[in-house]
This record gives C-alpha cells, structure tokens and sequence, in this order.
C-alpha cells in the first residue's frame, strides 16, 4: 500500500520533467498526413481510371513517380514506381522479357485469378504481393516496389525492385578489434540481418517488423532467440516498440532515448555496437537486438554497466589477457573520473597526501601559474573538450590543423606561456587517454559531464566532495533500470554465479551458464566441462 | 514526502557542515621541513623552522639562491610560535611534511618537554618525523647547514637516520608515539639519537658550504641520548647505541668486527637477529637474561685460514658470541653504573613476567635495575662465507 501511494508520487514528480523535456508530450498530427478515406478504400470499387488519379494526386508532382501504360497480352495495366529509388536497369530488363514479350501473347488478365496464375508462373520467387487498397499501394510505391494495375483486376501486383545500392559492407569504424571479423553493419537493415543471419544459423532466431516514425516510416526490427531469450522482456521490448509515436526516426539513438526507462540519467540505458559479432555474442546470451534501417549501429537491450566494461574482443584473446585489459577498463573509468578532481582536490586542500618531493615539484611548477588550481583544470579540462569536438566536427581536410595547432596549444605553449603548470598536462591528457579506453563510446561520454562536476565539488569540498559524489552517483546508478534488469547486476544485486565474466574472463569452457540475471529460458550455453586434456594411461600400464 | 524532507536534511548537512575552511592553494603555502626547540632567552622557548624554497630544490627552476630559509621566534607556546611566523614568510606554513625534530640539549637536560603534547595534538602534524638531541649547540643550528642530498639540512638528517639505523643500527628510530609511550612506561626509560654540527657554524650557513667536496660544516650523528625521569641525563657511545638496538630486538643488519689474531680483524655481517630477554626477581635482586640468536655470513678476513673448514667457521662463530656477549654485557653495566637508567626496557619486562614483584620495586626500579644480574647469551651463527671459501691470504701464507 505504501508502495503504490509512493510510486504514484514518484510518477507526478516526474511529469514536471516530462512535460519540460516533452518526452511523452503527444501532439497533434498533421491531417493529411493520415490516409484519407479514399485510400482506405478497396481497389475493386475504383475504376482504372479513378485509381491513377487517386495515386497521381496523392504523390502530387513529384517528379519521380512514373506512371506508365504497359500491355501485357491483350489486356491493358499500368505501373507505378519511383523511379529514384527502384533499379531501372532490372525493371527495363523484366518488362521486357517477362510481360511485354511473354510468349503467350494471347494472356488474358481480367480476374483475381489470372493475376495470381500470372504472379506464380512470372514472379514466383522474386517476392511478390498482391495489394487491395489504395493505401497498400502508395507504401508500396514509397517502400521502393514496383506497382501494376491491370484493368478491371480488383488487386495490384506490387514486385520488388528495389534499388539496395549503398555502402559495402566495411570494417568497423568506432569499435575495432585486432583480432576477431572485420566485418560491420551497413545503413541497409536487410544487409546487417544478412550478416547476423550468416553467424546464427537457427530457425529460433526471430525478427520482428515494426513501423516507426509516422511520417519517414522507418523500418525497425527487432531480433531475439526465441527459444533463450526470456518473453517478458520481449513482449516489453515490443510493446515499447509499438507504443512509439513519433514523427520521424533516423538513428538507432532516437530509439533508444525512447524505448529505454525513462530516468534522468547520463548513463546509457542501453548498448549499441556495429560489430555482427558482437550483437550475435548478446543474442546468445539472451539478449534483443534492435536494428533500425538506415543505421549502422544496432541497439542491444537490456543493457547493465559491466556490459560497457566489455568488448567482444575479449572472448577472442587468451583469457589471463582479457582479465587484465577488463581491469584496466574499470581502472581508467576511475581515472577517467576522478583524476582532476583529485588534483583539485588534493592541492587545495589536502597537500599532505603528496610525497614531500612531489609536493616541492608540484609547488615548484605552479609559483608562476596565476590561477588557481581549479581554475587551471577548468581551462584545460575545456579547451581538451573543444579540441576532440573539433576533432570529431571537421572536416577531414583541414585533420592535420587541428591536431598539430591542439598539441601546441595544450602542450607546449600552455606550459610555456605559464598559464598552467606542467602537471597539469599531464593530467589532462592522462584523463583524456583514459576516457578513449571504452569500447562503447557513449559510456565514455557518461564519465566526462560527471567529471566537471567532480571538478566543481572538489574545489569547495576536497576530496571529501568528491567522495560525497561518487556516493551519490553510485546510489544513483543502483537506482537504474534497464527493462526491468537492475543496471548494476550482478555486482549489486550480488550473483555469485555470474562472476566468471564480469571483472575477469575465465575460460569460455568453464563458462556452461548464461548470465542470470536477464532471466534467460535456457539458462545452460553447454553442459560443465573442462578443458581437453590428454587421455590416461590405462590402469596397469605404466609410461 | 517525510522521506524527502529527511533526504534533503542529510543533503544539507552532507554538504553545508563542512566547507572550505582548509583551503590554501599551492602558491599560499611553504612546506615546513624542520623545527628546532631552543631555550628562548626572553621567552620560556625558541622555536625555529626550516622552510623550504621549493623553486630551489626543483632542478629546473633552480638558480642557485638558498634552498631553506630558516628563522626563529621566541615564545611561551609553541602552538602559538608556529601561527606567529607570517612575520618572517609571505606564505601560510605547513606542518603536515614535517621530517626532522630537533631538541637542545639544554631544553632535554631542563626536562622541558611539556611541548610534545602540541605536536601529539595537532592535527596536522603526523608522527613519522624523526626526533633527534642537538648535541654541543643550540638546535637551529643543525637546521642552519646546506646539506649535499636534497639542499636542506632536515631532507638529509631524515633518511640519513633511517638509513643508518637500517645498515648499521646507531638511530632508535624513535616515533613521536613510542617517544610519548616509553616517557610513560614503568620499566622503561626513552633514548633518542644525538646528532653535532662538526665543522664551521657560520660557513655552514651558506650555500658555498656544499660546493666542496667536504664541506665546511656537516651534520653528523654521534651517540644516543639516554633519558631518566624525563630528563637528558647523558649519551652513550655509537656502538652502545648499537648494542642498545640489539637487546632491544630493534637491529636490522649491522656488521661486527671481532679479533681473530693479535692485531688481525675479520668482520662478519648480522643479517638476522633475535633478542629475548627474561627478567625476574631472584635473591633479592633482578635476575636478567638476555639471549641473542643472530645469522650472518663473512664479509671479509685479515686472517689466513680457509673457512671452508668446519672448525674455521666454529671458531668464528665461538669468537664473535665471547667477543659480544661481554660487550653487550659490559654496555649494560654501563649504563647500570653511569645512570641507572633502564633504557632497555627490563623492568616493563618484568611487569609483565613477574608482575607482583616488579610492582614492589617500581618506584625504586632505577636503583633496582643498577644492582640487576645480568647474563648474557649470544649465539651466532656463520652461514656463508661471502663469494669465495680460501682467502688469496691463505695461498700467500703457504
């Protein structure tokens, strides 16, 4: 009882966020945006006439869509595509030889069934569809098919053209490995579903359409093992899925920010990679993918924060190796965190937990530097961010500029010109370095906005703030959900047997168990087994 | 809503009940090196301090000016002496570096040693630092030495003392805890180490002072300073100092030399060491038995014989127990005669081996401790001979 008086308040203190954010805000959609009844209407009450110009008007005058009078036998059709988006040279050649110069000239298409026979006998595994309303007929044209209306036929036969030309697939660019594929995803849906496909050979690996964004109709899938992955956590994927509303989806982040719980948190609530090894590796251990057509990089949802901690070339190195780079991981995250605000931090206020040598160095360095030190850090801190913003935004022509003027101007040149000590650089490019460590990019960029403001307590507080700010940031993070999965499993909750690849990898032998705190239906990968060792001796033999 | 409202009173205390009341940016500072107590002569104290110029000690900004700057105010409290000293420095002092205590002999032989209870309490003083007696001289003036290491005389005297104690074992490497504890214990009288200024005290001052290769003025250390009833009340030599440590159970390492021919040497070097002592009423008198269990190998021989004979190293090994059993038996009587005071520490031995007797004696145990048998038991033993077995000795003498 007291739960639920609370969690409805809980709620209401949200909406002040919500409406300020407008994350939920519903709004009013344009009405032509809406199919007008017209194009709810069946083909068979419209005459061939009435149709074109239902389509016609529909499309506007745009100067893409052709509409062309092709016979095919004796009977009289029309085709509707855009020619921009369907592949010319194939339709040139099918027309040609499939309807236009069909042997049987004498083909009579008048009913329902002529078409069928006609679809079967022509198109039989090129993946055609038969359409009945208007409606059916422009997404089709938009989805980048090829639409024929044949007279006095009540269907439309809609046949796939499309014209798939866009980046081959490449190495991946944000999350490389040095040893593992080099393959990744492409901005092509029905490619990256290709290549999960190639490495999950299993008829219990599903996918599901979704249309997304009410105006650029998006294709969204959403993949999972059916036979691992817990249903609850699929049937809320997908009802997030569907309850979206929005006008238009562009990357697999506009996703994310609308599907994953809605806290105010600068933490990722869930991963995404453009390695198909990587999403194949997740859908084993019973999680969902989610691949948005038109981007590279996949969401992988339910996501905990030790996933981050993780990249898939870890499986593929010896395992003392990958315990010691997860470890290095966490270690730079720390460093990452809390390097300038301990600077600030321990030389304001607690001088006395330097080495007396470091001390007189650092004083040594700093007589001539007019700022304090959290100044100092401030300075650095963002003229670093203004840097690798730069380093991301320009263009890659004038690369070279910004480096070489950005080492000089961090460096050297800062030091020199006794703005800020030496030290200073040093700790700003170790902080820096260690932020780059991640195998998720965006995790990184959680760690960086909480930097500053460890910068800001620990010029007031000490180290004592600092300490006040990783409580509450720890507090904060067990707060977390992420469909439902606690973020900070299995650390806390604490899973025992979930430990063999959280902080360490052990042995991909000694691994016969799939994390259990995503519920999984099947929760043994294999049976319990060592690793091969030779065969023994027979008893009484000796060697 | 309780919940909140309690929530956000943490909140507030977590952060509004602290604040920046200890903030002092790097430049405001000047790192505290050194303090010295002297009899003040206006005053009841002089405190000096060894404030380092950090600029100095850094090689790359150095230019070659003086790397301490060392003054001294006189006063009642030293608490107070240490707030007062922005009348000679620009910046505030901190204490919390600290490496180096230095006490007049005066100020310990007066028994002034009220003073420590402030360097106890202060918060920002830790209790690392070394202690030392400035012997023959007042105490600023073994802060007022460049010294070779590290340019300031208390950055050199602090490790030179760790180092000596390690190696060799002359320093009783003495906390200002275990300081406070041994003025306190029954049975147990504190030491310190006494250090001079050998050489010109004025020459001393300069930084010409370490362009020599011997310099003008070096601070060295010379004996150790024995306390009774809180007060100085004299030194013993460097090797008592060392035999000190060694019934103390306190020595690391530490080299012995012991005759092996009329005018021939041979050293050997103590690598491990074991010191119990039991101490009990009989006849009357303390009964005290100190019994050292010590490894060691040779280090080097003025005497012929090969050691890889088995009686070699047996007669080795018998020279060096009679050789340093008498000597640490004739330290002690020393000390038993001299000042009956038992630094050793065998009467809170016996408070703890036979408690009823000794708190019959305890207020007497000076007097008690002088009159105490004691034996002394050493047992070493030789387990290498170093790099080689013959001596190039033995080949020549045939």
């Amino acid at each position: 009882m007291e739960k639920t008086k609370e969690g409805r308040k809980g709620v209401k203190g949200m909406n002040y966020f919500k409406k300020l954010m407008s994350i939920n805000g519903k709004k009013e959609i344009p009405s032509d945006v809406v199919p007008t009844k017209a194009k709810e209407i069946g083909i068979d009450h419209l005459t061939f006439e009435a149709l074109k110009e239902i389509i016609n008007e529909t499309f506007g005058n745009t100067t893409d869509l052709q509409s062309d009078v092709i016979r095919v036998g004796n009977s009289e059709g029309c085709i509707y595509y855009l020619e921009t988006v369907v592949n010319t040279e194939m339709l040139k050649e099918m027309l040609g030889n499939t309807l236009e110069n069909s042997a049987d000239k004498d083909i009579v298409i008048a009913t329902v069934d002529d078409l069928q026979e006609l679809s079967k006998k022509s198109f039989g595994v090129s993946g055609y569809k038969l359409l009945k309303t208007v409606n059916h007929i422009v997404s089709s044209i938009l989805e980048g098919r090829i639409v024929i209306v044949f007279r006095g036929v009540g269907q439309a036969l809609s046949l796939n053209y499309i014209n798939s030309e866009g980046r081959a697939v490449a190495e991946p660019t944000t999350q490389t490995v040095v040893r593992g594929p080099k393959d990744s995803f492409v901005e092509d849906a029905s490619t990256n579903i290709n290549l999960i496909r190639k490495r999950i050979k299993n008829h219990h690996l599903r996918f599901e359409k979704f249309m997304i964004g009410n105006e650029t109709r998006t294709n969204v899938y959403m993949g999972y093992m059916y036979s691992i992955a817990n249903e609850k956590i699929v049937a809320e994927v997908r009802s997030r899925l569907n309850e979206i509303d929005i006008s238009a989806v562009f990357e697999s982040a506009n996703i994310e920010e609308l599907i994953t719980d809605k806290s105010i948190t600068v933490f990722p609530l869930a991963m995404n990679t453009e390695r198909p090894d990587a999403v194949a590796t997740y859908l084993m251990d019973s999680k969902i993918v989610i691949i948005i057509d038109g981007s590279p990089f996949v969401l992988i949802v339910p996501a905990v924060l030790t996933d981050f901690f993780t990249s898939p070339e870890d499986n593929y190195q010896n395992y003392f190796m990958s315990s010691f780079v997860r470890l290095i991981r966490y270690i730079s995250f720390m460093i990452g965190l809390i390097m300038p605000s301990a600077y600030v931090g321990v030389l304001t206020f607690h001088p006395e937990l330097l080495p007396t040598t470091l001390l007189l160095s650092v004083i040594a360095q700093r007589e001539d530097v007019p700022f304090p030190a959290v100044v100092e850090v401030f300075i650095m801190e963002i003229t670093f961010e203004i840097l690798r913003e730069a380093g991301v935004r320009m263009p890659r022509a004038v690369g070279q500029t910004v480096s070489i003027v950005g080492a000089l101007v961090i460096g050297q040149a800062a030091a020199e010109a006794g703005i800020i000590s030496n030290i200073m650089v040093i700790i700003v490019a170790i902080t820096a370095i260690a932020n780059f460590v991640f195998p998720n990019y965006n995790f990184a960029n959680a760690s960086r906005l909480i930097r500053f403001v460890l910068i800001i307590v620990a010029s007031i507080l000490g180290l004592y703030g600092v300490l006040l700010i990783l409580v509450f940031m720890v507090a904060h993070l067990s707060s977390l959900r992420s469909f439902g999965v606690p973020y900070l499993a299995p650390v806390a909750p604490f899973i025992v047997e979930d430990q063999k690849d959280v902080f360490v990898r052990l042995p991909i032998w000694s691994i016969s168990k799939r994390p259990s705190y995503l519920s999984p239906n099947i929760k043994n990968k294999q049976k319990p087994q060592g690793s091969p060792s030779p065969p023994k001796p027979e008893s009484g033999k000796k060697q | 809503m309780k919940k909140i409202g309690v929530f956000l009173c943490i909140l507030n205390c977590l952060f509004l009940l602290t604040g920046c009341w200890d903030r002092k940016e790097l430049a405001e500072i000047k790192v505290v090196a050194g303090m010295a107590i002297d009899k003040g002569e206006d005053a009841k104290y002089k405190v000096t301090v060894e404030a380092l110029n950090a600029m100095e000690l850094n090689t790359q900004y150095a230019s070659g000016n003086a790397a301490t700057i060392v003054e001294g105010i006189e006063g009642n409290s030293i608490s107070e002496i240490t707030h007062l000293f922005n009348e000679y420095f620009a910046q505030f002092l901190i204490y919390s570096h600290m490496k180096l205590l230095v006490i007049s002999e005066e100020v310990a032989s007066a028994g002034m040693l009220d003073f420590i209870d402030f360097l106890e309490r202060n918060r920002e003083i830790r209790d690392d630092f070394n202690i030392i007696i400035a012997k023959d001289g007042k105490a600023e003036d073994i802060l007022k030495v460049s010294a070779h290491y590290r340019k300031a005389s208390s950055l050199k005297i602090s490790p030179q003392l760790d180092h000596l104690l390690e190696d060799w074992g002359g320093d009783p490497g003495m906390s200002i805890i275990n300081f406070i504890s041994e003025l306190t214990l029954e049975g147990k009288e504190p030491v310190l180490a006494a250090v001079r200024l050998k050489g010109d005290r004025e020459k001393g001052k300069s930084m010409e002072n370490i362009m020599q290769v011997t310099p003008d003025a070096i601070v060295v250390v010379d004996s150790l300073a024995i306390f009774k009833d809180r007060k100085l009340v004299g030194f013993l030599s460097m090797e008592d100092s060392r035999n000190y440590l060694w019934i103390r159970n306190d020595l690391k390492t530490t080299s012995l030399s012991v005759e092996c021919k009329k005018g021939d040497y041979s050293s050997v070097r103590v690598t491990e060491s074991k010191t119990e002592v039991t101490s009990k009423w009989k006849n009357n008198k303390p009964d005290i038995h100190v019994k050292i269990k010590a490894e060691g190998y040779i280090e080097g021989t003025q005497c012929y014989k090969s050691v890889d004979k088995l009686g070699t190293i047996e007669k080795y090994e018998k020279l060096v127990n009679d050789t340093f059993s008498q000597k640490i038996k004739d330290t002690i009587s020393h000390v038993q005669k001299q000042y009956q005071a038992d630094i050793f520490g065998f009467g809170e031995v016996m408070r703890r081996q036979d408690y009823h007797s000794f708190m019959k004696v305890k207020d007497n145990w000076g007097e008690e401790f002088s009159n105490a048998d004691v034996k002394v038991d050493v047992d070493f033993v030789l387990r290498r001979s170093g790099i080689r077995s013959k001596s190039f000795l033995t080949e020549t003498e045939k």
